[in-house]
């Protein structure tokens, strides 16, 4: 679809988990599309969360006081939502909405959707609130595209993971850095039950492997680095750009296989390829239509794994090949902003009269003419459209951080007097 | 020394009752600012001479909807450059209006005390707070927004040094019509009478009717109605005064009559007696006259006072009693003789507090909830009402709440600090 109107997006985060960066790539894709976007900051409510867990109460009071304030906080979410009136209300996976808030976002007229960037195998809760969100959008296809359909989720859309080319990307790394995240071969992520076993059989390797959950793994503890502490993002980029062989091994909870074949595609395959990083992806049913076989090198079992990382590692000259080819594609095909844009347009496309028409002045004409110049200016400097509305305009200014330039507050004191004056009513 | 700012941006009548606050911050001593509505940029700087006011272009501007109030309200970015450039200890934003806010936001939040606009949130600090929740309970409540004001200054001047006592200047009688609220106001067939009464029953021999140039009908209304022997000296001066003029006219009364008005305030900052029609959603515990001295007639029916907003629910019963001949002779200071049911007199007077109206005539029927609620926010403050009541356990569980109690402290040197 074209011609998609600057729309108001709150973006509610969840309150920790693999999800969070992926809601925060999500906004910034959003604002570079030109929309006024609002996040719901969930993490910030999470140390309270947890101090109930410390409480030393009966279960079943923990559970009560665990769900009241999860409505505490859902309400928080709808008090967003009817402050700053966006158009669309959009969920990552374990955003904390309860359903009764669905439910009145549903009767007020507010639409919903819910980026479930989740096994649906592993995740099975979306029974319960898929029907609530008007768009649920899933990493994976059949069968659970049927399955929400059964439940009475009509609007469903796969909408594969994706990596944000201004966060992933190759880096100019300096040599101490290089000495330490760099190897021949690396992983990074979470240590499933498969992963565990797995990479027994690669400790001949100049190995290093990064991530938490890898305790109590006593074969596997001398090549965990840092611990098994959380890698931030930043660190991750500098991993990928640093290894020879990054090694992306798909998770399962079952050790019985310890590569799968399943059907979704990890947003490590997407960041690693934005990066320009050379990675061994495991087969996965869906990765086909995403890369090509020049552009990602792929492995369906140990025995292949093994001899392709020998194979690579004497091979520098086509480790690049690849990268390059897999970064070319993702640059085209695979940012956060594409998918982004299909959610719109699905939206757009399922939802009767969504989305609704404002009747908004462009800022640039609000404004008088003689500080069209710095405006200008302004708007590029909040990252806005040129033919951004007033009302946007105000919203962006009114979330700032901090002491306010004069110009900002005297348009944040122009929407108050044209509330009082002017006829037009503050801007929400 | 201390440089702090007074953002108020509202009408006439608040800007005067901004003296005890003003006041107090000069006595800290603080080199104090003051940020005023454009058109009252003159007054402001006569009524606080030790204070730098800067203008703002806030109200009144010819055409709201055309480019020209766009381009002076967007000017104002000069003043908020110039205001942000001289870094301020403290900023004081008095009023809980959209533009009041918006101009907070060129500070840092930490100075700011009152209301605030912090990255799209508004914050008010515990004493306003709690002012919103007494604020639903007016007619038990009682507390004058010049003292509720000051009490946001980190210390306050006495309160009988804020305005001279009342005491006749020698100019007349001066009459005070409508105000921005004609419900507010007395309409002429019942204000003629008591304007004679008053006029008769003293020495004056002027009579002085002052208003906006909106109020000229009204002024010519009333006039048509004075005696011949009155009309004769009454000068007709509404529109037709600027506003240092009527600061001049007003100045050198014998006694203002008035409902609840701007100009009031006016004759209380220079000490001129008022007499005061509240009636409406006008309340005397809460923006009578300032200082001592002063009368107000105050309707006391139970829907007393009311919304502003909303239509009358009660068929302007409060009107009944100023339009009852009985009150005629009260006022003329006849002796034995009570105000109409639903009416009663206060005299203004001070308690550690500030300014109290005490009733002289009829019955005030929540005298002993407000003297709690007095007696309440005083402690609040810091402060004992002499022979106040005790504490009332009741009355501060209405009005704090158990966040009050977990997370504020309302006597903090910063009352937005939270830990």
């Amino acid at each position: 679809m074209t011609n998609m109107p600057h729309l108001r997006i709150l973006v509610v985060l969840p309150m920790y988990g693999g999800s969070l960066p992926i809601g925060r790539y999500c906004a910034s894709a959003l604002r570079s599309l030109g929309h006024a976007v609002e996040v719901f900051e969930a993490p910030d409510f999470h140390p309270a969360f947890t101090a109930l867990r410390t409480l030393r109460v009966t279960s079943d009071r923990l559970e009560f006081l665990e769900n009241s304030f999860l409505q505490v906080v859902s309400s928080a979410i709808a008090a967003k939502v009817e402050t700053f009136e966006p158009d669309l209300v959009l969920a990552l996976a374990q955003a904390p909405l309860s359903r009764q808030t669905l439910k009145r976002l549903r009767r007020d007229g507010v639409a919903t959707a819910m980026w479930f960037v989740e096994d649906f195998r592993l995740f099975t809760y979306w029974e319960a609130f898929a029907p609530y969100y008007d768009v649920f959008a899933v990493i994976q296809k059949a069968p659970f595209l049927d399955r929400l359909a059964g439940i009475g989720a009509a609007n469903s859309l796969y909408l594969p993971l994706a990596a944000d080319p201004a966060f992933h990307k190759p880096l100019e790394l300096s040599p101490v850095e290089r000495r330490k995240y760099g190897s021949d071969l690396s992983f990074l992520g979470a240590g499933y039950a498969n992963r565990r076993l797995a990479f027994r059989r690669l400790l001949d390797f100049d190995f290093k492997i990064w991530g938490s959950d890898w305790d109590g793994d006593e074969a596997l503890a001398r090549w965990v680095q840092h611990g098994g502490r959380r890698i931030a993002p930043e660190e991750a980029v500098k991993i990928f750009n640093a290894s020879a062989v990054n090694l992306n091994l798909h998770s399962s909870v079952d050790p019985a296989t310890l590569v799968t074949g399943g059907d979704f595609v990890n947003p490590r395959t997407f960041e690693l390829a934005m990066c320009g990083a050379f990675q061994l992806v495991d087969e996965r049913a869906l990765l086909p239509e995403l890369f090509g076989p020049d552009e990602l090198a792929t492995f369906k079992d140990m025995d292949e794994l093994v001899e392709k990382i020998r194979h690579f590692l004497a091979n520098p000259g086509e480790r690049e090949a690849f990268a390059k080819k897999a970064r070319q594609r993702a640059l085209a095909e695979h940012g956060y902003e594409a998918r982004m844009r299909a959610l719109l347009d699905f939206t757009a496309l399922r939802l009767d009269g969504w989305p609704k028409p404002r009747q908004n002045a462009g800022a640039l004409a609000v404004l008088p003419e003689e500080i069209r110049q710095e405006t200008a200016a302004l708007l590029a400097s909040l990252s806005l459209p040129q033919d951004v509305s007033f009302d946007d305009l105000v919203w962006a200014l009114r979330s700032r951080q901090g002491v306010l330039r004069p110009l900002e507050t005297a348009i944040l004191f122009l929407d108050e007097w044209r509330g009082q004056y002017a006829g037009k009513g503050p801007s929400a | 020394m201390k440089r702090v700012l007074v953002i108020q941006l509202a009408r006439f009548g608040d800007l005067i009752q901004t003296k005890r606050t003003m006041s107090s911050l000069a006595a800290e001593p603080c080199e104090v600012h003051l940020a005023a509505d454009h058109a009252l940029a003159g007054l402001a700087r006569r009524l606080y001479p030790y204070a730098s006011v800067h203008g703002v272009a806030a109200h009144g501007l010819p055409d709201p909807g055309g480019a020209d109030a766009a381009s002076a309200i967007i000017k104002n970015a000069r003043v908020f450059a110039e205001l942000a450039a001289l870094s301020f200890d403290e900023v004081y934003c008095l009023n809980f209006s959209g533009l009041s806010l918006a101009m907070t936001t060129a500070f840092d939040p930490d100075s700011v005390r009152g209301y605030k606009l912090v990255s799209g949130q508004i914050h008010k600090d515990p004493w306003a707070r709690l002012a919103f929740r007494w604020a639903k309970k007016r007619r038990l409540a009682g507390l004058n927004l010049t003292d509720f004001w000051a009490a946001l200054a980190p210390s306050r001047v006495p309160p009988e040094s804020v305005n001279p006592k009342a005491s006749p200047r020698g100019g007349g009688v001066g009459v005070a019509l409508a105000g921005r609220n004609a419900r507010r106001a007395l309409p002429p067939e019942v204000l003629a009478s008591i304007v004679q009464t008053v006029f008769a029953s003293g020495k004056a021999q002027r009579l002085v009717l002052l208003g906006a140039k909106g109020q000229e009908g009204l002024a010519r209304d009333l006039s048509r109605r004075l005696k011949p022997g009155i009309m004769e000296k009454t000068s007709n001066l509404c529109g037709r005064t600027s506003l240092d003029a009527l600061c001049d006219e007003v100045s050198n009364l014998d006694l203002l009559l008035t409902p609840d008005t701007g100009v009031m305030h006016l004759a209380a900052h220079f000490g001129v007696p008022v007499t005061a029609f509240f009636l409406s959603s006008a309340w005397c515990h809460e923006t009578g006259p300032y200082g001592e001295g002063h009368v107000v007639w105050q309707s006391v029916v139970e829907s007393a006072p009311c919304l502003e907003s909303a239509p009358c629910p009660d068929g302007l019963r409060c009107l009944e009693s100023f339009a009852s001949p009985a009150f005629l002779p009260v006022l003329a200071g006849a002796r034995g003789k009570e105000p109409p049911p639903g009416l009663a007199g206060f005299r203004t007077d001070f308690d550690a507090l500030g300014v109290v109206c005490r009733p002289f005539a009829g019955t005030d029927p929540v005298m002993g909830r407000r003297l709690a609620f007095r007696a309440f926010a005083a402690r609040r403050l810091g402060l004992e009402i002499a022979d106040g009541p005790a504490a009332t356990p009741d009355l501060a569980a209405t009005l704090d709440l158990e966040t009050d109690w977990t997370l504020d402290q309302a006597r903090r040197p910063d009352p937005f600090e939270t830990v």
